[in-house]
């Protein structure tokens, strides 16, 4: 292919993508502008674009112990989330290689833990916490998400495993290397882009998550998602705060994904695949 | 792996107990064996809330695995600016559901939603009704926004597939002459086809589960139009306080997606052989 | 001898003033500080539901713990939130909270389940009894329908929500338009005192981009009414309490027994779907928070709407047209003797597992106290919704410039009750605003729709009050 057409198609596909990330992210800059505006004029028709700035939807946001529920959501979904990579990798893993006795079933069982509706599911999770006394606590809710997370990622983590030529590894064991280090140090390396994509995806789920963090969470544990009701009062929706809250819990997850992405591709260099 | 059993297990198994017994409010009564299946299933409302369910997820899931894919395979065609492009297109799956539901009632309630003054209101499209409150339109515009929102979802996970893929079979396949089409066909989607099933199953599995925007959007209506089982499901519990029914209809689902997946992955299974 | 009869004189005098004493001595010792002693140090915890007037509430609620000791947790939630979590923790039995506060619709449910803990008890209680508490006071019908029940109080009001008629004072006062109205419809143009001259001011007020309003040439569509329509909220309870009992109908009869496909249900679903066609085209999305947004942008002439939206809504910063708006009490049926009005009466009951229900009730009382109540409508400078009488008449609230609508809040309390106590309420509600969206939407007629919800009511219950 020539270097001119294969230049055009780069920015041909990068204004594509450009186009799709401006169309998704735009009802989110909108709601960004929310936080600044008067409430006036916040759903005036004809739709207002340029205001003055108001401080006071930050001012309740701050006042009204907001910050607080980022820091609990932040231990609640940072903790879900290294629990379930530690426990899931070598399950995954396990799971891709080693040939086990009804190994599919075991397999589908784990997804199934994420079948049902949390909904229904969640009154007897309550009675249950109720009764070992794990309601409102740290512990409770991490556990809670365990249930739906773990199966989620040892899933997406098979699939990669599935994805790895064999031969590494047998090479390396041919060589005489340990299981574990063939693990440590042929297939973490490998996995890489996989886990932490998966593993975002897992902080994503904990971090959004709100109907259990409802139930069976409460004054002591009260994530982000779970304050937002909070601010659908009988005097109205606190629009301006609700999009301080909306765009807060965004930020961090933001800074992450922007941050990790660089692991998860490999360079334009590297063996990008022709689809 | 046997933390993940029993921590799934047990609130699993307390469901399947309540569902076997006559339940008063959240006190257990007295063995009630099948009734509370016998009632639910022989439920016109529920089927048809399965049937939204399953319409819904028809709708979306291919939807979102098509554009995904197609983002995907953007993506690593070599895109300038991917690592600005990409957490802006991720965006969408990093909002809370709940902000989702609360921004997209933003964007779409009637008269004094966004897109419902600028572009329904300004092209003199429906000017009976609204988005919301129309029950032909309300389903589809639940599909556009978990669309929306979980498309980059799907891309992202299969760019990083995609990323992770071996590099050497396709030099092998440069060096044989195949053309782009062949690549594709007889070495990516091969290769890709466990991370692509899992993908579609568990979109299969959350979308099928949907909620909180139905909640915040329509509250299952206009009549029952977009009343989904998670929407059921919360109404049984929360409203009429019928454990028996919610926990019911919580085990039949999760016997549905049991037997479904089976079929999928033993369908996924003789694919993979046969490739 | 004269000195001993005087002795004894003296001293029977002394005896008999002695119990006087006494009991002047103990008419002036009550205080809570006095009946709290035994309590002192224990902490109870209250769940109540978010508003603004809670808020002022809780702001006030130190001064309780410092004359008392007994530690309050009152927490504030919304309100889905209050009837998920409250009512989860009294049916699980798991008591975390000693005091929950209740709608009137889940007193049915939670009677049944029997996790109320009745106060009539404690309000013999001499030790904690405030003598002053003047419970003739509570607004009434409201505290009776709500808290009295086969003999048994169970708590005191908190709050006395109600949905009061407001409409566009700029509009209804303008001049072009009452001539215009006055010779279309032959009447004055007023703010509706019956439902038949709502919707003629609903009409009259419907149009299209264009045409003319109050002297204005209109650059969109505007609706002479708007109301809530979505499945669930609110919707079919203003329909029942402000429409169909007016026309004399019901969905039960005197036993309880469903009775919805009633010819006057018919005619006041009828005129209740009627007036969707002056109104906006997405209203069977609205809610009882979108029918205050939509006033506030002033795109319709008038509503019936929760009053306390409206001390959200009508204030400077919040709307463009605040300061043009005019209340009136839930319209009558022009023609009916029958008056009724859509409220929402709430009060904190206190659970059954709390342990603590002495503390408890000596704070539910405290809350509702006329000393309380007095210091709170200073706090809050006059806004909020009297669960006393006599507060009516306070300075605060007829300096305030919500005068108006506290004119129509209390027209609207004296015809509202409490729902009935029906365990399965909230599954009728389901079916029958299912079933009116219909109807209003054109799917159905008002005759068909309410037979089918007959049919499926009956199913539910077939006597459905306790």
């Amino acid at each position: 292919m020539g270097e001119r057409t294969a230049r055009r198609r780069v920015m041909l596909f990068t204004g594509l993508a450009a186009v799709w990330a401006l169309a998704a992210a735009l009802p989110v800059v909108w709601m960004a502008l929310m936080m600044f505006k008067p409430e006036a004029i916040m759903f005036e028709r004809p739709p207002v674009w340029i205001f003055t700035p108001t401080l006071a939807h930050v001012d309740y946001v701050l006042a009204h112990g907001f910050l607080w529920n980022l820091v609990t959501s932040m231990l609640v979904a940072g903790a879900s989330t290294v629990l379930v990579v530690v426990v899931g990798t070598p399950a995954a893993y396990a799971l891709a290689r080693f040939p086990l006795a009804r190994r599919d079933d075991l397999l589908l069982f784990v997804l199934a833990t994420r079948m049902a509706p949390p909904v229904a599911l969640a009154i007897p999770f309550y009675l249950i916490y109720a009764r070992v006394g794990l309601l409102d606590s740290y512990l409770g809710l991490v556990v809670a998400y365990l249930t739906f997370n773990l199966s989620f990622y040892i899933w997406v983590l098979w699939s990669f495993c599935r994805e790895l030529p064999v031969e590494l590894e047998e090479a390396a064991r041919a060589d005489g290397y340990p299981r574990g280090r063939v693990l440590l140090q042929v297939v973490l390396p490998l996995l890489r882009p996989g886990i932490i994509a998966t593993a975002v995806l897992c902080f994503i789920f904990a971090w959004n998550e709100f109907l259990y963090a409802f139930m069976l969470g409460g004054k002591a544990v009260e994530t982000l998602p779970v304050a937002v009701p909070k601010l659908i009062t009988s005097q109205g929706v606190k629009w301006g705060e609700l999009s301080i809250v909306g765009i807060v819990a965004l930020a961090p997850v933001l800074a992450v994904v922007f941050l990790l992405q660089r692991h998860i591709v490999r360079g334009l260099t590297m063996g990008a695949v022709k689809g | 792996m046997v933390t993940l059993v029993v921590v799934a297990l047990v609130p699993f198994l307390y469901t399947v107990y309540l569902s076997l017994h006559e339940m008063q409010y959240a006190r257990v009564g007295a063995w009630a064996g099948l009734e509370n299946y016998r009632v639910l299933l022989g439920s016109p409302r529920f089927w048809h809330s399965v049937a939204i369910s399953a319409l819904f997820v028809a709708i979306t899931v291919p939807l979102e695995f098509g554009l995904g894919l197609a983002g995907a395979l953007i993506l690593n065609q070599g895109v300038r600016l991917r690592s600005i492009i990409v957490p802006l297109l991720f965006v969408p799956t990093m909002m809370a559901p709940i902000v989702v539901a609360i921004l997209w009632k933003i964007m779409l309630a009637g008269s004094w939603g966004l897109v419902s003054y600028n572009v329904l209101e300004r092209f003199g499209i429906l000017t009976d009704t609204s988005v919301l409150a129309s029950p032909a339109l309300a389903l589809y515009a639940l599909v556009f926004i978990d669309v929306w929102q979980w498309t980059p979802f799907v891309l992202l996970a299969l760019f990083a597939g995609l990323q992770s893929l071996p590099v050497a079979p396709y030099r092998a396949a440069q060096v044989d002459g195949a053309t782009a089409l062949q690549t594709f066909r007889r070495l990516t989607l091969p290769l890709m086809a466990p991370l692509m099933a899992v993908i579609v199953l568990l979109r299969i599995i959350d979308a099928f589960k949907i909620f909180d925007t139905i909640f915040l959007l329509t509250g299952g209506g206009p009549g029952t139009a977009t009343e989904s089982v998670s929407l059921l499901a919360y109404k049984m519990v929360f409203d009429f306080w019928n454990l028996g029914a919610a926990t019911a209809t919580a085990v039949v689902v999760w016997v549905m997606f049991f037997a479904f997946s089976n079929v999928f992955y033993q369908l996924l299974k003789r694919t993979l052989r046969t490739s | 001898m004269n000195a001993r009869r005087m002795r004894r004189a003296v001293l029977g005098l002394l005896v008999s003033m002695t119990p006087i004493a006494l009991g002047a001595a103990a008419a002036e010792a009550w205080s809570y500080k006095e009946a709290a002693k035994p309590f002192a140090g224990q902490s109870i915890t209250v769940l109540d539901e978010t508003t603004p007037l809670q808020e002022t509430m809780k702001a006030l609620v130190p001064e309780f713990v410092k004359e008392t000791g007994i530690k309050v947790d009152y927490q504030l939630l919304n309100h889905f939130e209050v009837i998920s979590k409250g009512q989860a923790d009294m049916l699980s039995g798991r008591g975390a909270y000693d005091a929950v506060m209740l709608h009137s619709p889940q007193m049915g449910l939670l009677l049944q389940a029997d996790v109320i803990r009745p106060i009539d008890d404690l309000m013999a209680n001499k030790t904690l009894a405030n003598p002053d508490l003047d419970l003739k006071d509570l607004s009434q019908p409201a505290w009776d329908s709500l808290a009295r029940f086969k003999g048994k109080t169970y708590g005191f009001l908190d709050w006395n929500y109600n949905v009061v008629y407001w409409a566009r004072n700029d509009l209804l006062g303008h001049a072009d338009e009452k001539a215009a109205f006055k010779k279309k419809y032959g009447y004055d143009l007023a703010p509706a005192k019956t439902l038949q001259q709502m919707r003629d001011i609903a009409e009259f007020f419907t149009r299209k981009k264009g045409e003319k309003l109050a002297g204005e040439t209109l650059a969109s569509d505007f609706y002479g009414v708007v109301l809530e329509g979505i499945k669930g909220g609110t919707t079919f309870w203003t329909l029942w309490n402000a429409f169909i009992k007016n026309f004399g109908g019901d969905i039960f009869d005197a036993e309880g027994k469903p009775t919805v496909d009633r010819p006057e249900n018919v005619a006041a679903v009828k005129l209740w779907a009627e007036m969707w066609k002056f109104a906006p085209p997405g209203q069977a999305e609205y809610s009882l928070i979108d029918v205050p947004t939509v006033m506030g942008n002033g795109i319709a002439a008038q509503t019936l709407a929760w009053s306390d939206f409206v001390l959200g809504i009508d204030q400077p910063g919040k709307s463009k047209y605040a300061g043009k708006f005019v209340y009136a009490g839930s319209p009558a049926h022009a023609k009916s003797t029958t008056r009724s009005a859509e409220t929402e009466p709430s009060m904190i009951v206190i659970s059954k597992h709390s342990k603590r229900a002495e503390p408890t009730y000596l704070f539910l009382q405290w809350m509702v106290d006329k000393t309380t109540q007095k210091r709170f409508f200073e706090t809050s400078k006059g806004a909020g919704v009297p669960i006393r009488e006599s507060t009516w008449t306070a300075p605060e609230l007829k300096a305030s410039r919500f005068a108006g609508l506290y004119t129509a809040m209390r027209e609207t309390l004296r015809y509202g009750r409490a729902k009935p106590k029906a365990p399965k309420i909230f599954e009728i509600m389901d079916v029958m605003s299912g079933v009116v969206q219909e109807i209003a939407l054109g799917r159905k007629t008002a005759e068909a729709g309410l037979k089918e919800a007959q049919e499926k009511i009956v199913a539910i219950c077939a006597k459905c009050t306790l």
